[in-house]
C-alpha cells in the first residue's frame, strides 16, 4: 500500500471544480514559483509551522526543545498556550485517506460535487495519488495541477479523473524554466493530451505582473488550446500580494522575483478570438 | 435603484434629516405621576398614554414621499412610577420592560376593515356589554374607541398637512386609510405604516412584521393585474415602504441599536403542501438586496422543495454582509410546533419573533424569551459537586442531567404570575380579544413560555474532555481537574492546553462529542416536557442565546474544555469560540445531529463565511447549496454571515474574540488572527474596495 503526505483539507471549496467539493492538499512540489502562496506545500517532508503574529514570546517552546535544529519532533506544539505551532504534513496511507474522503463522499455527491486533489503538486506523489483515486471510483474526482509530470504517469492518473484543472503558467520554455525552475515540455505534452481527449478540463493562468501577463503569452496559449473539445474555459488567477502570508510561518522569506506592485494585464479578448471562453477569478 | 429612492436613503438614513422635526425629550414619568394622582387603573393608563403620544404627534409630510408618518415625539411615557413597579414586582414576574412585546399581530384584523367600521363594531359591542351590565368590558371598549379616535384624528391632521405642503398622493391616500379598508397596494402599505407606528407609540416594542408577503399579496396582485405598477415601479414603492422601518428605529427600545424586532417572514409551506412563496416575496428580497438596510430583517421559510433559486437570491442577500436572511426549515419547525400542541393551521402560519423564536401571528401571547438555561453551568457545577466521587463517566453525566432538571425547576418557578402591561390597541389585532373584550396582556390562544439554552458547544466539549481525559485515558485526576478549574488553570497551563487544543470539539462531525450535545439538548427538552405555566401554556426549549451568552459567561468559572474564566460562550447555536472546526460542512453535520424538532423555541446555527466565497455567481450558488444542505440534514434554523471589514478591524483589536474567523486570503483559507499584521491590513484594504 502506498503512503503519502498531505498538508491540508478544505471543506466547501468553492473554486475547486463543479458542485460542492472537498479538497485535499498533497505535500511537495517540483516547481519553485516565486509567487507561490502555499509555501508549506513545497517540501515533501512534514515541517514545523509557527504563526508568529500573536506570539507573546513566553519561551515555553524553547524550554522543551532538545534539538540543535528542528527535527519536527512536535514537543513544542502542545506547550504553546496560544496553539500557534503545528506540524504541517501528515503521513497517511492511501486506504486511510480514501476512507476519510468517503466518509463525506455522499454529501458532496448529492450536491453535484466530489473531491479535488491539490497541492503542492499532487502529481509529485503519483503512485500514492493513483491508489487513492482508484479507491475512490464512483466519486467525482478532480485535480488541480501544474501538469508537471512524466506523460506516461499523467495518462494513468488522467484515466482515474473526471475533471482536470491545469495551469499553463507560461508558454515560453525559457521563461518557464527561469520563473518556475522546470521546463514546460512535459506540461505542454500533457496539455496536448487533454486537448485531444474527452475529459472535461479547465486551463488556469496565474497572472503574475511582468512575468506572463503579455499579449504574446496569451496568444500562444490560446492558439495552442484552440479547438480542444473538452476545454471548458480558461481561468485567469490574478496575483495577490497576500501570496506571501504564510512564508514567515514556515521560517522562510518571501522574495518575489518580479514587481508585485505592478498592475496586471489580462485579455479575455485574445481567447475569445480563438473561440475560448474565459473567466477572471 | 431609482434616483428617488437613492435620495430618500440619503435623506432618512444617511443625513437622518427627519430627526430635525423631533420634539424635545421629556420627563418619562410625568404622565405616571398624573395617573397616580388620579388613581387611574392600569388599563386606562395604557390607553391614555397611547392617546397622549398620538395627540402630541405633529404631522410631518415630506414633499416627495408616498408613505407618510414620521415620529416627532421622542419620549414614550411610562404608565407606572418606579416605586409602583417595585411593588408590582413583589408579587409578579415582570418580563423585560413589562410591555406586551415580541409578538406578531394579525394586521388583517384592522387592514381588512378600516378603523371607522372597527370603531362602529366596538360601539355596538360596548352597548351589548352595557346591556349585560358588564361595565368593565364596556369601559374597555370605550378605551379602544378612544384610541381609534386619536389615531383617526392624527391621520386627519396628516392629511391636512399633506394638502398644505402639496403632497397630493399622501393626501389622497389618507382620505381613504386608515379610516376605511385600503383599496390598493399603496393604501395598504400606508395603513400598515400607521398601525405599526401606533404600536410603537403605545410602548409595544419588538413588533414583528409577520408574513407580509401573504397578507399584502391580494393588494399587490390586484394592482399588478390592473397594471398600475410594473415590476420596476412596484419595487420602487416597496423600497420606499422598507425605508419607513428605518426612519424612527433609533427611538425603538432594544438591547442594542438595531435590535428592534422588525422581522419580516417570507414564503413557507401551505397546509396542502404547496409553497406560499409568491412574486411579492421575491420582490421583497430584491428590495432588501438593493437597499442594503438592516430593516426590515428578512426571514425565509424554506422546506425540502424550495427551489435552489430562492436560496441563491437569499445568498446574494447574505453577500451584502447584513447577516440575513435567516432561514427557518418548515420540515422541522412545523412538526415541532404540532408536537407542542399548536393547531395545524397555526403551525403552518408560523413566523419568527424579534430574533428567531417561532411564534404564531394573531393568536400567540407566547413569551419565548422569558429565561435561559445555561448548559455550561450545569456541567461546571457537576464538576464541583460530584466529579471526584464519580466511579465512571455515566455517574458524572447523571449529575449534569440533575443540574439541568434543577435549573429547569428554578426557571419555571421563577416566571410565575407574569404581569404584562395592558395593550388595548394591540389587542384589536389578536384573536378573540375584541369579541370577548379582553386584553392581550391577559393571554390569548397560546400562552407558552420559552427558554433559550446557552453554551451548548462549551458544555458538550467539556463533557467530551472529561470523558476522554479523566475516565478513559486517565490523563488527569478528577480532583486535580477540579482544583485547576477553580484556579483558572493558574500553574496548570499544560493541562489547559491539553483540554483546549487536543480534546474533541463540537463542529467537526465527531460523534464522540456531538452525542453529548444531543443528550444535553434532549435532557433540556425532557426537563420541560409536560410542565404547564400558570397561564395554561407550556414551556418550550430552544437553542438560541440572545444576550444570555454574555450574561451566563459571567457566572461560569473555567470549564473542562480549556476555556478560561470570563471567556465568552458561542453565540446562539454555534461552536465554541476557540474550537478549530474543519469547515462549514462539518459544523452543519455536527449541529444537525440533535432532533431539532424538539427545540421549537428556535435559535439559529450561526456561521461566518468570508465574503470572498461570494465572489462569483457560481460560488454564490454553492453558498446557496450549502444552506440547502443544512436543511436537508434536518437543521431548524440558520443564520449566515459574510464577514466583512468591520469584523476584521474588531478582530485586530480583540483577536481573542475571533479565533474562528476564517479568511479566504487567496486560493487558501487561514485564520485571520494568525496572519502577520501587514497581511491582515491588506485584506482589510481589499474589503474596503469590495464593500
Amino acid at each position: 500500500m502506498q503512503t503519502g503526505v498531505i498538508f491540508d483539507c478544505k471543506e466547501f471549496a468553492v473554486f475547486d471544480g463543479p458542485g460542492m467539493r472537498q479538497t485535499y492538499f498533497l505535500k511537495g512540489c517540483p516547481l519553485r514559483c516565486s509567487w507561490c502562496h502555499n509555501p508549506e506545500g513545497l517540501c515533501r517532508q512534514p515541517q514545523m509551522m509557527v504563526s508568529r503574529a500573536s506570539c507573546t514570546n513566553c519561551g515555553r517552546c524553547r524550554q522543551v526543545c532538545t534539538h540543535e535544529t528542528c527535527v519536527v519532533c512536535g514537543a513544542c506544539v502542545s506547550v504553546c498556550p496560544l496553539h500557534l505551532r503545528r506540524i504541517s504534513g501528515e503521513t497517511v496511507t492511501a486506504e486511510e485517506l480514501a476512507a476519510r474522503i468517503r466518509k463525506n463522499g455522499d454529501y458532496y455527491a448529492r450536491y453535484g460535487g466530489g473531491v479535488t486533489f491539490s497541492g503542492g503538486e499532487p502529481l509529485m506523489q503519483t503512485d500514492f495519488l493513483l491508489e487513492v483515486l482508484q479507491r475512490l471510483r464512483g466519486l467525482h474526482r478532480a485535480i488541480e495541477t501544474s501538469g508537471y509530470c512524466e506523460p506516461a504517469a499523467f495518462d494513468m492518473v488522467l484515466a482515474e479523473l473526471e475533471y482536470v484543472m491545469m495551469d499553463i503558467k507560461m508558454f515560453d520554455g525559457t521563461l518557464h524554466r527561469r520563473y518556475t525552475g522546470v521546463d514546460n515540455e512535459w506540461i505542454l505534452q500533457n496539455a496536448r493530451r487533454l486537448c485531444e481527449g474527452d475529459r472535461p478540463f479547465v486551463i488556469r493562468i496565474p497572472v503574475i505582473p511582468g512575468v506572463n501577463d503579455t499579449e504574446d503569452n496569451y496568444r500562444k496559449t490560446a492558439a495552442f488550446l484552440a479547438g480542444a473539445n473538452a476545454l471548458l474555459r480558461v481561468e485567469f488567477l490574478p496575483y495577490h500580494k497576500t501570496a506571501g502570508a504564510k512564508y514567515s510561518m514556515m521560517g522562510m522569506k518571501y522574495r518575489p522575483d518580479f514587481d508585485p506592485e505592478k498592475s496586471i494585464f489580462i485579455s479575455q479578448k485574445i481567447f475569445e478570438e480563438y473561440g475560448i471562453r474565459s473567466e477572471v477569478l | 435603484m431609482r434616483e428617488r429612492i437613492r435620495n430618500m436613503v440619503d435623506f432618512f438614513v444617511i443625513q437622518k434629516a427627519q430627526r430635525a422635526y423631533r420634539q424635545p425629550e421629556e420627563d418619562a414619568y410625568r404622565l405616571a405621576r398624573e395617573f397616580v394622582a388620579a388613581q387611574m387603573p392600569a388599563m386606562e393608563r395604557s390607553a391614555m398614554r397611547l392617546r397622549n403620544v398620538l395627540d402630541r404627534e405633529e404631522p410631518v409630510v415630506f414633499p416627495d414621499e408616498r408613505i407618510a408618518f414620521t415620529r416627532t415625539v421622542q419620549t414614550i411615557p411610562t404608565i407606572f412610577l418606579e416605586e409602583e413597579l417595585e411593588e408590582i414586582e413583589q408579587n409578579h414576574w415582570i418580563h423585560e420592560r413589562g410591555d406586551v412585546c415580541n409578538i406578531s399581530v394579525d394586521y388583517t384584523r384592522l387592514l381588512d376593515t378600516g378603523l371607522v367600521p372597527k370603531r362602529e363594531e366596538l360601539r355596538e359591542r360596548m352597548r351589548q356589554w352595557e346591556c349585560e351590565g358588564n361595565e368593565e368590558k364596556a369601559r374597555y371598549c370605550s378605551l379602544q374607541i378612544g384610541i381609534l379616535d386619536s389615531v383617526l384624528a392624527l391621520a386627519a391632521r396628516y392629511r391636512e398637512k399633506a394638502a398644505q405642503v402639496g403632497n397630493e398622493t399622501v393626501a389622497r391616500t389618507l382620505a381613504r386609510v386608515p379610516a376605511y379598508a385600503p383599496e390598493n397596494f399603496l393604501e395598504a402599505l400606508q395603513m400598515f405604516r400607521i398601525l405599526h407606528f401606533v404600536m410603537w407609540c403605545g410602548g409595544n416594542y419588538h413588533n414583528t412584521v409577520g408574513r407580509f408577503d401573504q397578507y399584502m399579496y391580494p393588494y399587490f396582485r390586484r394592482d399588478m393585474d390592473k397594471e398600475i405598477y410594473d415590476e420596476e415601479s412596484a419595487l420602487e414603492l416597496l423600497e420606499e415602504f422598507f425605508l419607513s422601518f428605518n426612519r424612527d428605529s433609533d427611538l425603538y427600545p432594544g438591547m442594542q441599536q438595531g435590535d428592534n424586532g422588525q422581522s419580516m417572514v417570507l414564503g413557507g409551506l401551505n397546509e396542502d403542501g404547496s409553497d406560499s412563496y409568491n412574486p411579492l416575496s421575491e420582490l421583497c428580497l430584491h428590495a432588501s438586496l438593493e437597499l442594503k438596510l438592516i430593516d426590515p430583517k428578512i426571514n425565509l421559510r424554506v422546506h425540502k422543495n424550495t427551489p435552489i433559486e430562492t436560496y441563491v437570491l437569499g445568498s446574494q442577500l447574505t453577500k451584502q454582509g447584513l447577516g440575513f436572511p435567516q432561514y427557518s426549515n418548515d420540515d422541522i419547525v412545523i412538526p415541532g410546533l404540532l408536537n407542542l400542541g399548536y393547531e395545524k393551521k397555526d403551525a403552518y402560519n408560523y413566523v419568527v419573533a424579534a430574533c428567531w423564536e417561532f411564534i404564531i401571528p394573531g393568536t400567540a401571547m407566547d413569551i419565548p424569551n422569558i429565561g435561559a438555561l445555561s448548559f455550561t453551568q450545569a456541567v461546571s457545577e457537576a464538576v464541583e459537586q460530584k466529579l471526584s466521587q464519580c466511579g465512571d463517566f455515566e455517574a458524572f453525566y447523571e449529575q449534569v442531567r440533575r443540574n439541568i432538571y434543577s435549573q429547569a425547576d428554578g426557571l419555571c418557578e421563577k416566571v410565575k404570575n407574569v404581569y404584562l402591561f395592558p395593550a388595548p390597541f394591540v389587542s384589536l389585532m389578536m384573536e378573540g380579544c375584541v369579541e370577548k373584550a379582553t386584553d392581550i396582556s391577559e393571554g390569548c390562544k397560546y400562552n407558552n413560555y420559552g427558554f433559550h439554552g446557552t453554551g451548548i458547544a462549551t458544555a458538550a466539549d467539556s463533557l467530551a474532555a472529561v470523558k476522554k481525559n479523566v475516565f478513559e485515558e486517565k490523563k488527569v485526576d478528577a480532583e486535580a481537574l477540579k482544583r485547576a478549574l477553580e484556579k483558572d488553570f493558574e500553574g496548570d497551563e499544560q493541562l489547559c492546553n491539553l483540554l483546549r487544543w487536543e480534546a474533541p470539539k463540537m463542529g467537526n462531525n465527531d460523534d464522540y462529542v456531538d452525542e453529548f450535545a444531543c443528550r444535553l439538548l434532549d435532557d433540556f427538552a425532557d426537563a420541560l416536557a409536560g410542565r404547564r405555566n400558570d397561564r395554561g401554556g407550556i414551556f418550550r426549549a430552544g437553542t438560541g442565546s440572545a444576550m444570555y451568552y454574555v450574561w451566563h459567561t459571567k457566572d461560569v468559572p473555567a470549564t473542562p474544555d480549556g476555556r478560561h474564566r470570563g471567556e465568552g460562550l458561542g453565540c446562539n447555536y454555534s461552536p465554541s469560540l476557540f474550537s478549530r472546526c474543519s469547515g462549514p460542512v462539518s459544523i452543519m453535520q455536527s449541529f444537525s445531529k440533535p432532533d431539532l424538532r424538539r427545540f421549537i423555541n428556535g435559535g439559529p446555527l450561526t456561521l461566518e463565511l468570508h465574503d470572498t466565497v461570494f465572489r462569483t455567481a457560481e460560488s454564490v450558488e454553492k453558498v446557496a447549496t450549502l444552506v440547502k444542505s443544512f436543511m436537508d440534514m434536518g437543521g431548524h434554523q440558520l443564520q449566515l454571515n459574510a464577514v466583512n471589514r468591520d469584523t476584521m478591524l474588531d478582530a485586530q483589536r480583540h483577536p481573542e474574540n475571533y479565533r474562528n474567523l476564517i479568511v479566504r486570503v487567496w486560493g487558501w483559507s487561514g485564520y485571520f488572527i494568525e496572519l502577520d499584521k501587514e497581511y491582515q491590513d491588506h485584506i482589510i484594504c481589499r474589503m474596503e474596495l469590495a464593500v
